[in-house]
């Protein structure tokens, strides 16, 4: 930014100053100069301004506004003011509690098996292998694909007579597995899923992290005698805090937001078990056209992430400290 | 020349920004002059108005793009600009075929009608959203076509919101005769009748005719020797094998619509409804004794593994099921796969009943024309138009009289499909919480079909629908 602000002055001040000028003059100039770049300043921001107002801000004042409304699609104009009475249902709603234990169960499993995922990725990466590349690439490669066509794949690996999954278990003599309609094991099968969708994200951070930690650490541990057990946990752990903090709180934030994948797979079933509070919230507004209810539910997503993202940063805070 | 860079970056930006928002406006501006009229659909914040007479009476100027670019489809006859009225009308669009029999008609009727012209747009239909999220954005934004096609069992919904007018004083009673009582049925709403649709549907007991003889089993030929859920039952329990089930239900099209559409006549058979007859209660016909009767009934084929929770779609025509209960699509797809298959009507308990309804067409409120609006309805769904339409869609079609024109219906396989949408064909409940209730009847099905407690599924299922209810009341 300094730099910038120079080579602006120096162009604004050509050469060198006229001889016999007030220095009064000169700071008056310097003003109205100042206020140009900052008018420039804001000229270069105001597509981002604009486009965050009418996508983000907007929108969300006004899923906040109508989240006290009755606004149900059919009867645009005829909303009226309810007050708390969508708030109040959302913590009757059997559906919402389901969804939210669900969304729950998603999180807490998939967060440390995709960070473990992840770093054991990176780890093996990490080595001069014959393969490096053709490996790295290979592993990021499901993070480069669209989640949708991912899910439709998995769909089809999933499928209990045909996919290949059970394909490949019944040449071990494991019998079929019904992977997507069995309430016990569709939301693990949607975890093994994402995880595999997304820890190559994870690994490249990783990567970048154990490529930051510098060698002589591990050549003075290799001089006191080191197992590679102990260059793990006392190196290359400690190196990668900081990188493992971040990728914990972006896991657990894209987890909670968790929809793709029972919309496409499951549509939320079987008996609800997959249903993830984003895709209730889709449901309502769009599906059963409760906008009221469905802003309602948003708004107390919305408080559940961020008390999830403070609580998080107080832990970082107290690790860093 | 420090900034050139920057500059150049965020004038592209703003270009391309331009470029999209010009984008999405000329596939439908069809009449230039008319401003308010023709919004794209996702345009939700756009013009609020609904059209405007004055803009349809008054300017006619000469020349001014007259092409109708409707999605992805032409229409061939082009306004002359001396019609008085101009009709707004969404289509839907689920395949190509149909769709040009769509604006084949459209195009007819532009020809035969001097004073009205149609300005057709075709919105694309992926079975999932799409369509219903084209007209919800519209709806908000105050900007619906005159004319639409709408879902048959959302018309309730619609006509108790007022976002359709009813069509009962531009139709008379002979016009209305003509069409099978189901798609009346569907398309009235307390009395009064909102839609009239070109096409009907239905569901069959599909069979495979090689196994079929293999285990000696002798098939109904016809409505009157339909099975019923005994014989339904025993013979899928004879047919099913090691290699292959014995019926098929469709189960991988998810808990959705189709289960409803063809789950629904279990209850109906049994005595049963879905919901009180005026669409308003639900306690006491969802959880009724003969509604839990027809569920257990589904779980026990399930539980005896006659049928898959979870088959592949091609589980019909690769052989793997010798019997499916599914739509007059399957007959076709068992045709490609060369499987030597026929019909036999659906399976009964007490009484005959069997799936309908499919697209129809509505007339919206905020239209100045309702009376050109319905003129193109019955248009569009009458003889000449299902009979297109069938032939396009394999559909059965709308209009009694149609099938006789018709010669595939004349025989079996096709004639058990006739048979039913003439004589036992009834439409779903018409009632506003419909998208509700729809799942709730899915997710009991389902309930039943993996061997869960379907009676408390359905009590909290109750709960749900008896809510969305509760905002119709006042």
């Amino acid at each position: 930014m300094d730099s910038l602000k120079k080579q602006e002055e120096a162009e604004v001040y050509p050469k060198e100053p006229k001889p016999g000028r007030k220095p009064k003059q000169q700071r008056k100039k310097g003003l109205s100069a100042k206020r140009r770049e900052a008018l420039t300043g804001y000229f270069f921001l105001s597509p981002a301004i604009i486009l965050l107002g009418i996508f983000l801000l907007y929108p969300m004042g006004a899923a906040f506004y109508y989240s006290f409304t009755d606004f149900y699609i059919l009867t645009p104009d005829d909303r009226s003011f309810i007050g708390l009475d969508n708030f109040m249902f959302v913590f009757q709603d059997p559906e919402f509690i389901q969804a939210f234990w669900n969304t729950v169960y998603f999180t807490v499993i998939v967060v440390p098996v995709q960070l473990s995922v992840a770093l054991g990725l990176a780890l093996l990466i990490n080595r001069k292998l014959k393969f490096r590349v053709f490996f790295r690439t290979a592993f990021f490669s499901p993070v480069v694909m669209s989640l949708v066509v991912v899910s439709i794949l998995w769909t089809f690996m999933y499928n209990p007579s045909e996919g290949l999954i059970n394909e490949m278990l019944a040449m071990i003599g494991i019998p079929e597995q019904p992977f997507l309609t069995s309430p016990d094991q569709a939301m693990n099968s949607i975890i093994a899923m994402s995880v595999w969708q997304g820890a190559g994200f994870q690994m490249m951070i990783f990567l970048a992290g154990l490529q930051n930690i510098p060698n002589h650490l591990y050549e003075a541990a290799d001089i006191d005698g080191a197992s590679p057990w102990q260059k793990f946990v006392h190196v290359t752990l400690p190196g990668l805090r900081n990188v493992s903090l971040f990728i914990f709180i972006t896991i657990t934030i894209a987890a909670f937001k968790l929809l793709v994948q029972p919309m496409i797979m499951t549509q939320g079933g079987p008996l609800g078990t997959t249903k993830s509070l984003v895709y209730h919230i889709y449901e309502a507004g769009f599906a059963y056209r409760d906008v009221g209810y469905a802003s309602a539910m948003a708004v107390v997503f919305t408080v559940i992430v961020l008390v999830i993202t403070i609580v998080q940063r107080i832990l970082v805070k107290e690790e860093r400290g | 020349m420090k900034k050139f860079p920057a500059f150049i970056v965020s004038s592209t930006l703003l270009v391309i920004l331009a470029a999209c928002a010009e984008g999405g406006d000329d596939g439908e501006e069809a009449l230039p002059e008319e401003p308010a009229a023709s919004e794209e659909t996702e345009d939700t914040e756009g013009t609020a108005e609904p059209e405007e007479s004055e803009d349809s009476e008054g300017n006619e100027e000469e020349g001014s793009g007259d092409e109708v670019e409707t999605g992805a489809v032409d229409t061939d006859t082009e306004a002359t600009g001396d019609e008085e009225t101009v009709l707004e009308f969404w289509i839907h669009q689920t395949g190509e075929e149909e769709t040009e029999a769509y604006i084949e008609r459209i195009d007819a009727f532009n020809e035969e009608h001097d004073d009205i012209y149609v300005d057709a747009e075709v919105i694309i239909d992926d079975g999932a959203s799409a369509y219903s999220d084209s007209i919800n954005a519209a709806l908000v934004a105050g900007n619906l076509p005159d004319i639409m096609a709408v879902d048959g069992p959302y018309v309730a919904a619609f006509a108790e919101s007022d976002v359709l007018q009813p069509i009962d004083d531009y139709i008379d009673d002979e016009t209305i005769d003509g069409y099978v009582d189901s798609i009346i049925q569907q398309g009235t709403y307390q009395d009064e009748l909102y839609s009239l649709g070109s096409m009907e549907a239905s569901v069959l007991l599909y069979y495979n005719k090689d196994l079929l003889e293999e285990h000696g089993i002798e098939p109904a030929h016809s409505l009157d020797e339909a099975w019923t859920w005994k014989e339904l039952h025993e013979n899928a329990q004879e047919l099913t094998t090691e290699d292959y089930y014995g019926l098929n239900l469709f189960m991988n099209e998810g808990v959705g619509e189709w289960l409803t559409f063809m789950g629904a006549p279990f209850i109906w058979s049994n005595g049963g409804e879905l919901i009180s007859e005026d669409g308003t209660e639900v306690e006491g016909y969802l959880n009724a004794e003969e509604s839990l009767e027809a569920f257990e009934y589904i779980q026990t084929l399930f539980e005896d593994g006659v049928v898959s929770e979870s088959p592949p779609e091609t589980q019909f025509q690769e052989g793997e099921a010798a019997m499916a209960l599914g739509g007059p699509w399957v007959g076709g797809m068992a045709d490609d796969a060369g499987l030597n298959w026929g019909i036999m009507p659906y399976p009964y308990a007490d009484e005959k009943y069997s799936p309908s309804g499919s697209m129809a067409y509505g007339v919206t409120s905020n239209s100045e024309h309702p009376e050109e609006a319905a003129e193109l309805m019955k248009w569009m769904t009458n003889k000449e138009s299902t009979i297109r339409v069938a032939e396009a869609t394999g559909m059965p079609p709308a209009q009694e009289a149609a099938f006789e024109e018709l010669d595939r219906f004349d025989d079996l396989p096709w004639s058990i499909m006739e048979e039913q949408v003439v004589e036992t064909a009834k439409a779903r409940p018409s009632t506003p919480a419909y998208p509700v209730l729809t799942d709730a009847f899915a997710e009991t099905f389902h309930a039943a079909a993996l061997g869960e407690d379907y009676e408390s599924v359905a009590n909290q299922q109750i709960q749900r629908v008896e809510r969305e209810l509760r905002r119709f009341q006042d």
